[in-house]
């Protein structure tokens, strides 16, 4: 489910926060996003760094790597969505991961990232990722035990204009209509209670 | 418990990639392929000084598991971010392998040993992997595949 490659994306003014402690992932990464066309981002080698730029500066997304001394980005994600200020604690983050440790799974499904992007990655992929952020509709929810996007994303649907991965997934577009279209009347009678006996 | 309270969240970034202005979705990963080509060879040198940290811990014998696997997901980690699919994957068989020792609270340096071979190959052909190290990664995979946990 590639991008539409005549899909103009803008995000020229988009504020970006990029976190990774190996210093060429983090550098390819700022790459790609300057490519993408970000004139402003924030690059930081720990979670310690990442809390103090977004205490400090207005975000638009974060792209953390997982695996990082410390705090680990998905920490960072939980304190971020419980800890952070409320004007900022739902900032859409993208989770990077590499190996996917037994010890982590469940911390990373808990950790309330937008997204978790593997690697390898291309730069398609990453700006398929920001787009699909920037169309993410789902509602965030706050519970004891997780707050984050909802993580049912069946009810949804696909994107509009994208083919869903799921057999079954639904399509988002209504389609043109098969029958012939109700008339005042009957659409009235719908509405008017009606004594039934029982 | 409580209940799950549902809010409704809308994102700058919604807003700002639908204005006019910026540039083709094919454009964008054309400058961002130029911008990583820029940087493969610096990379290139860091996954290879990895490589070389993971052979003298092969050598000595003296590293516990958590430093290979540390080592390993560094070389997923930046081969991940330039699309080195082979190279990730022989990464991977590595970690999964260092995961798979811990948990079963076992050391096996010629296991790992082989694994670092491997990835000192792969490395070492650089653009020109070819389907043979295709090969190489499945052999690893059953050698890591040899510790199951459960």
């Amino acid at each position: 489910m590639a991008l539409d490659p005549a899909i103009r994306i803008n995000l020229e003014r988009s504020v970006i926060l990029l976190v990774d402690d190996n210093p060429q992932a983090l550098e390819a990464l700022s790459g790609m996003v300057r490519g993408f066309g970000v004139r402003k981002q924030f690059k930081c080698k720990s979670g310690a760094e990442a809390m103090h730029i977004v205490k400090t500066q207005e975000l638009d997304l974060i792209v953390i790597d997982s695996s990082m001394p410390d705090m680990d980005g998905y920490d960072f994600v939980r304190w971020l969505r419980r800890e952070a200020a409320p004007e900022v604690q739902f900032t859409p983050v993208i989770m990077l991961t590499g190996h996917a440790a037994r010890s982590m799974v469940e911390k990373s499904r808990d950790s309330g990232a937008n997204f978790v992007m593997a690697r390898p990655f291309t730069p398609e992929i990453l700006l398929q990722r920001i787009f699909w952020v920037a169309k993410d509709e789902r509602q965030m929810v706050k519970a004891d035990s997780y707050i984050g996007p909802d993580r049912r994303f069946k009810n949804l649907g696909p994107p509009l204009g994208m083919k869903g991965r799921r057999k079954d997934d639904l399509s988002g577009h209504i389609g043109a209509a098969t029958d012939p279209n109700l008339d005042q009347t009957d659409i009235d009678q719908m509405f008017k209670p009606a004594r039934v006996q029982l | 418990m409580s209940e799950a309270e549902f809010i409704k969240v809308k994102y700058r970034l919604t807003d700002q990639v639908a204005k006019p202005g910026g540039m083709t979705a094919e454009l964008a990963n054309e400058r961002a392929m130029r911008e990583l080509a820029a940087l493969g060879g610096d990379a290139r040198k860091a996954i290879g000084a990895t490589i070389t940290r993971m052979e003298e811990m092969v050598k000595a014998r003296e590293a516990t598991v958590d430093a290979v696997y540390d080592e390993s997901s560094t070389v997923l980690d930046i081969a991940g971010m330039f699309n080195q699919r082979i190279l990730c994957d022989a990464a991977y068989s590595l970690c999964e392998l260092a995961d798979r020792l811990r948990t079963i609270g076992r050391h096996d340096w010629q296991a790992i040993g082989v694994h670092v071979s491997a990835l000192r190959l792969i490395w070492s052909k650089d653009k020109n992997v070819g389907p043979d190290m295709k090969t190489v990664v499945d052999g690893l995979w059953a050698l890591t595949d040899r510790f199951n946990p459960t």
